[in-house]
């Protein structure tokens, strides 16, 4: 049966995955506001803590409390019952999200059964590994490993679960291919870290009431990094659109001598946005769908390779924590899919400040998912720019080059490519601020009762529900990737089409535009209000 | 405005309407065949235009890169009677 999900303007709403996002992230978002009304249904969320196998005396790390639920934290109205759930909230969040997710899948038609097994296999792996990178020898650093009795730490913070789950992931992918097949119709990084960059939108949105709660300067503090985040990130892409793309273009056909819509593909798959501008593209060109697909190939595992260089580079290289907004944009402009972009800014995000707690021993602390959001940011106005780039290429292909009698090209081209998770994104922040700057008073002392319930809501879903997508996209990612793929003699010279322009060209140039509009920016210090 | 279905084989583009199957390895060829359908059908008449719609078949692009990008392309084609 033909899959026509872009007949008209809305009639994808209901079957492609970036809508889905949209709905499962705004709708947990909807759910947690319910404690606007007295309600806490978001507190089961699960999230681990580090903990290690024999705690010292006074020290902290019990195994029992490895996994609790979020709402022993945050809520307000329920914090006894999500107290008591300890471990049981795995299994609360599995129910939660397999309900969820298994409603997107049966309206996506995907194979529910296989997509059912797979996500629980694929579920409680990640879970696995979350506990494993939480022990202590791995996640603890050098300022708070004695509470865990530990004379030695790897200091990796959260990113050690991270790269746990790639590497999990890739062993799977690349060592036991008819499992990771099995796994594919499950393994859908794109869908859960769209879904993790709506609840992003929840941080961002929810840093100003957070940080108003330690001090209203830091509320302010914060409100204005958003916003220079968001300006920023747009000056930057367009920019990276300007240079990246001619020069990709004219390495592929002058240097590699390859054919006009390969190269355009290519230019828009290694330039602009991976897979998603390489098949934007080629629908643009009126390529033969297999230069799109045979380029995209290509995207995924060099995205792969980036997230596993790339954070560990910028990070104790350059521009080290001196300048962690340039790095994240840098990383926004770099790494070719949104699912290893922003998997690899969260690595970041973990490694800085991690970092920069050590090395200033304790005295600065960064307020977490900042530095992921400025990879992001600039993410999403490339994805929000593709449909536009790719009308215009389109304009000059169907009028200018190909000149076909009577073809004439659609307005509505831009809407069909607009990446719709970004309106997740930006509803669920601007809503906040709305919150914020409404009924929150800019974070004035007598509207902080009001903001707590607010926090209730917002918590559990900018922290364990991103979290927790955020490492079922690394493992995802892994099991999808096939490093083989680049020995295959089909790509040919593309390889190194892409190799030559990524490392060389790309990589290099986007760190100097990210350093143009991010140097300077700086990260909130919460220390002093942070145990 | 008559709308059609569009997909690549992986060796012709086709269009389909119904009963309806259309092939050429090449767009302009598909084009030059839509036209000679429409006017052979009388869906034209002399001396005005009509446009043809044809929509892109998803699923001529794997499942994997659906993930990514859930559409290729959308192309009128204004035909003369």
């Amino acid at each position: 049966m033909a899959d026509l999900t872009n007949r008209k303007w809305y009639t994808g709403m209901l079957t492609q995955e970036d809508w889905w996002a949209v709905w499962l992230g705004v709708g947990f978002f909807f759910l947690g506001l319910l404690n606007l009304a007295g309600i806490d249904v978001v507190g089961f969320l699960t999230y681990p803590t580090k903990w290690v196998a024999n705690v010292p005396e006074g020290g902290k790390g019990a195994i029992g409390h490895a996994f609790y639920a979020i709402g022993k934290k945050t809520s307000i109205t329920a914090k006894g019952f999500y107290s008591g759930l300890g471990w049981w909230s795995i299994i609360w969040t599995y129910v939660a999200f397999t309900i969820a997710t298994c409603i997107g899948a049966a309206f996506m038609r995907w194979n529910l059964k296989r997509f059912f097994i797979g996500w629980t296999i694929i579920y409680f792996m990640t879970i696995a590994t979350w506990f494993i990178g939480h022990h202590g020898f791995i996640a603890a650093n050098k300022i708070n490993m004695h509470k865990y009795g530990l004379n030695f730490a790897l200091s990796l913070g959260g990113g050690g679960s991270f790269i746990l789950a790639l590497i999990v992931g890739l062993i799977i992918g690349n060592f036991f291919k008819p499992f990771a097949i099995y796994l594919s119709e499950a393994a859908k990084p794109e869908w859960y870290i769209k879904t993790a960059v709506v609840t992003l939108g929840v941080k961002l949105g929810y840093l100003p009431i957070k940080l108003a709660g330690f001090s209203h300067k830091l509320g302010k503090q914060a409100t204005s990094l958003t916003f220079e985040l968001f300006v920023a990130g747009a000056a930057a892409t367009i920019v990276a659109y300007m240079i990246f793309w001619p020069i990709v273009y004219l390495i592929s056909r002058r240097l590699f001598k390859l054919p006009r819509k390969t190269a355009a593909v290519l230019g828009s798959g290694i330039s602009i946005c991976g897979v998603s501008a390489a098949v934007a593209t080629g629908g643009a060109v009126r390529a033969k769908p297999v230069v799109s697909i045979m380029v995209s190939a290509l995207v995924v595992v060099w995205a792969v390779i980036e997230l596993m260089i790339l954070p560990g580079f910028f990070t104790h290289v350059w521009p080290k924590t001196a300048d962690p907004i340039v790095a994240g944009a840098a990383m926004g402009m770099s790494v070719k899919t949104d699912g290893a972009d922003a998997a690899a800014g969260e690595l970041l995000d973990e490694f800085m400040r991690n970092k920069v707690a050590v090395e200033s021993n304790g005295t600065v602390q960064w307020p977490e998912g900042i530095i992921t959001a400025s990879a992001v940011m600039t993410k999403v106005w490339i994805d929000m720019f593709i449909g536009i780039w790719t009308f215009v290429l389109a304009m000059v292909w169907v009028y200018r080059i190909d000149r076909r009698p009577g073809e004439t090209v659609l307005v509505s081209e831009v809407w069909h490519r607009f990446p719709k998770f970004v309106l997740g994104y930006f509803f669920c922040w601007f809503f906040l601020l709305a919150i914020y700057f409404g009924p929150g008073q800019g974070g004035a002392p007598e509207a902080m009762p009001y903001l707590k319930t607010v926090k209730a809501g917002a918590v559990p879903v900018e922290g364990p529900m991103r979290k927790l997508f955020f490492m079922l996209t690394f493992m995802s990612l892994g099991i999808i990737t096939d490093f083989k793929k680049l020995r295959e003699a089909q790509f040919g010279k593309m390889v190194w089409v892409y190799f030559v322009a990524l490392f060389v060209f790309i990589i290099p140039i986007a760190m100097i535009i990210a350093y143009l509009f991010h140097h300077g920016m700086q990260l909130p210090n919460i220390a002093e209000f942070v145990k | 405005m008559i709308d059609m279905v569009i997909r690549h084989d992986g060796r012709n583009w086709v269009v389909e309407k119904g009963d309806l199957r259309l092939a050429s390895p090449t767009l302009d060829g598909i084009d030059a065949e839509v036209r000679e359908f429409v006017k052979r059908e009388c869906l034209v008449k002399n001396g005005q235009k009509t446009e043809v719609r044809m929509l892109f078949d998803n699923s001529t692009i794997p499942q994997w890169i659906r993930q990514y990008a859930q559409h290729y392309f959308n192309r009128v084609l204004v035909v003369e009677g």
